[in-house]
């Protein structure tokens, strides 16, 4: 008899945590809505960029659009913008590295949210939008083109030609080959400002846990709701996967590989501070439309330390489930590889000065499922891309 | 000027020293929002700019510094922060601006995790750094 007393106990004890995990899919501790509201509102409001005088104006989204999608941006006039960020592909473009006219170092980051940014590319390369936008054009492994042959085809273009004129007030006839190369970056950025994803399952639970909206939370599926409380809890990945982007806009070394090939590392935001200070395209340059305001605060202050080499981006995680591959440089095909990285992270790998709240989260099967589930519920629902330009600017003509 | 009138001229300077604000260490007020750090020889008030901290947002940090009876006043403050519990600080170096009556505004500041964060003002005076320091939590 008191052996059967025994089994009993030790069986229900195995099982509480389970149940208690059951039982408590809707019961949020302040401290878990706290960090939950901080995730919204979604979408957020949006704000011009003015380091970029054609940010937010229609007519430069147009011809932004326009240059998107034009062949004639790289030097062969066989690749576009859209070569790498497909729409129909949210903007990336499925491969592990990004495939110019060479295979680059990193993967293709999707352009989703992108106009909010404060350092752009996996290594933070650039301050602002329309800077990181020139890079491919002129990257000798990607678009391959040179501001002379950029400036050449929009001057001989009657269209594009009228477009800068009316979005920068000057004929590109009167501008000189890197000028028309920055305008040619700014109206890039401003359309792709516009690439702000839908509202995701997320979104509508996490207003209704404010709202105190019973319905509207029990709509939201169980299992993601236990993986948004590891996301919040002891997956500690709210720390830097923060705010309504679900990212902090700062880098962290999570240990991810970083060798390219044998003999050959990517410095990750090491380099990415190096390379901006040496850039002439940043917010405190001479291209810039605002080098004193609170929009430099970030450039003049960032400081390159020890611990940056081998740091990438923390990206966002909006529409995550259909932008795979995922980390800098594609090595994960799934987000249940993601997952698995961090429940059997090694930190051998880790930076001996970097961040020490990184530990493996050891997750059962069940638990890795629940934060996938979750993970994929701040996809919004897909919408086919239709372009809104035509080729010809009707008062252009 | 006489030996006496010079030691009576000496004594209302000294006097008038002492009961100011900088030797009674009493920093000039910041306003409603200011917090104080404290050491055995300066005490710091200071606010934050934007108020509150926003996580991965920059702010300002104004501080006004006072030297307690018989130490140098502050020539030089340097503000860091870091995450104790994390291992590491910011991505960002402030800058420190010196103002009028032991004011400082430090720029560029930049909390990018949410959590704990001990803010580190090194007070400079006299070729000696005293290290204040403040605790804090960011949502």
């Amino acid at each position: 008899m008191i052996r059967r007393w025994q089994i009993l106990l030790a069986v229900l004890g195995a099982c509480l945590p389970l149940l208690l995990a059951y039982a408590n899919t809707d019961d949020w501790s302040p401290a878990e809505r706290r960090a939950i509201q901080r995730f919204g509102p979604w979408p957020p409001q949006q704000a011009r960029d003015a380091s970029n005088r054609a940010s937010g104006r229609d007519d430069a989204i147009a011809l932004g659009e326009r240059l998107f999608f034009d062949r004639r941006l790289s030097g062969a006039g066989n690749m576009a913008c859209d070569w790498c960020h497909l729409p129909q592909r949210d903007w990336t473009d499925g491969f592990k590295r990004g495939v110019g006219r060479d295979v680059v170092d990193r993967n293709t980051t999707s352009l989703w949210n992108v106009g909010g940014r404060r350092w752009l590319g996996w290594d933070g390369a650039h301050d602002s939008l329309w800077s990181q936008s020139l890079r491919p054009i002129i990257d000798p492994r990607e678009m391959t083109a040179t501001p002379r042959q950029i400036a050449e085809r929009i001057r001989t273009d009657a269209d594009l030609a009228c477009r800068y004129e009316k979005v920068f007030g000057a004929a590109p006839a009167f501008m000189d080959d890197e000028q028309i190369l920055v305008a040619t970056g700014k109206a890039l950025a401003a359309f792709q400002e516009t690439l702000v994803s839908g509202r995701a399952p997320f979104d509508e639970f996490r207003d209704a846990l404010q709202r105190g909206d019973a319905a509207g939370q029990a709509a939201y599926p169980d299992a993601a709701k236990r993986g948004l409380k590891i996301f919040v809890g002891k997956g500690n990945c709210a720390v830097c996967h923060f705010g309504p982007t679900f990212s902090n806009g700062e880098f962290a070394d999570i240990g991810v590989p970083f060798f390219i090939e044998p003999g050959r590392v990517d410095p990750g935001r090491h380099g990415g501070i190096a390379a901006l200070r040496a850039s002439p395209y940043t917010r405190l340059g001479p291209h810039s439309d605002e080098r004193q305001g609170a929009g430099t605060t970030r450039t003049r202050h960032v400081e390159a330390q020890h611990r940056n080499f081998g740091e990438f981006m923390v990206p966002p995680l909006r529409n995550i489930a259909r932008t795979a591959p995922y980390m800098h440089a594609g090595s994960h095909a799934t987000l249940h590889d993601v997952v698995r990285h961090y429940s059997e992270l090694d930190e051998d790998r880790l930076h001996a000065d970097g961040e020490r709240v990184l530990v493996p989260l050891r997750l059962s099967p069940r638990e890795s499922d629940d934060l996938v589930a979750f993970l994929e519920s701040l996809s919004d629902t897909p919408k086919p891309f239709v372009r809104r330009t035509s080729d010809r600017d009707p008062a252009c003509r | 000027m006489s030996q006496s009138r010079r030691r009576w001229l000496a004594l209302c300077v000294a006097f008038l020293l002492a009961s100011s604000p900088a030797v009674a260490c009493d920093p000039p007020s910041l306003g409603d929002t200011q917090l104080v750090a404290d050491s055995a020889r300066y005490r710091i008030a200071w606010r934050v700019r934007p108020d509150p901290i926003l996580v991965a947002e920059p702010f300002a940090l104004e501080m006004s510094v006072c030297a307690k009876p018989g130490v140098s006043p502050a020539e030089a403050v340097q503000v860091d922060a870091t995450m104790p519990e994390h291992r590491h600080g910011m991505n960002y170096r402030p800058s420190v601006i010196d103002g009028p009556d032991g004011r400082f505004l430090a720029q560029g500041m930049l909390f990018h995790m949410p959590g704990k964060w001990r803010l580190i003002f090194d007070v400079r005076a006299g070729g000696i750094t005293e290290r204040l320091t403040h605790d804090l939590t960011v949502e």
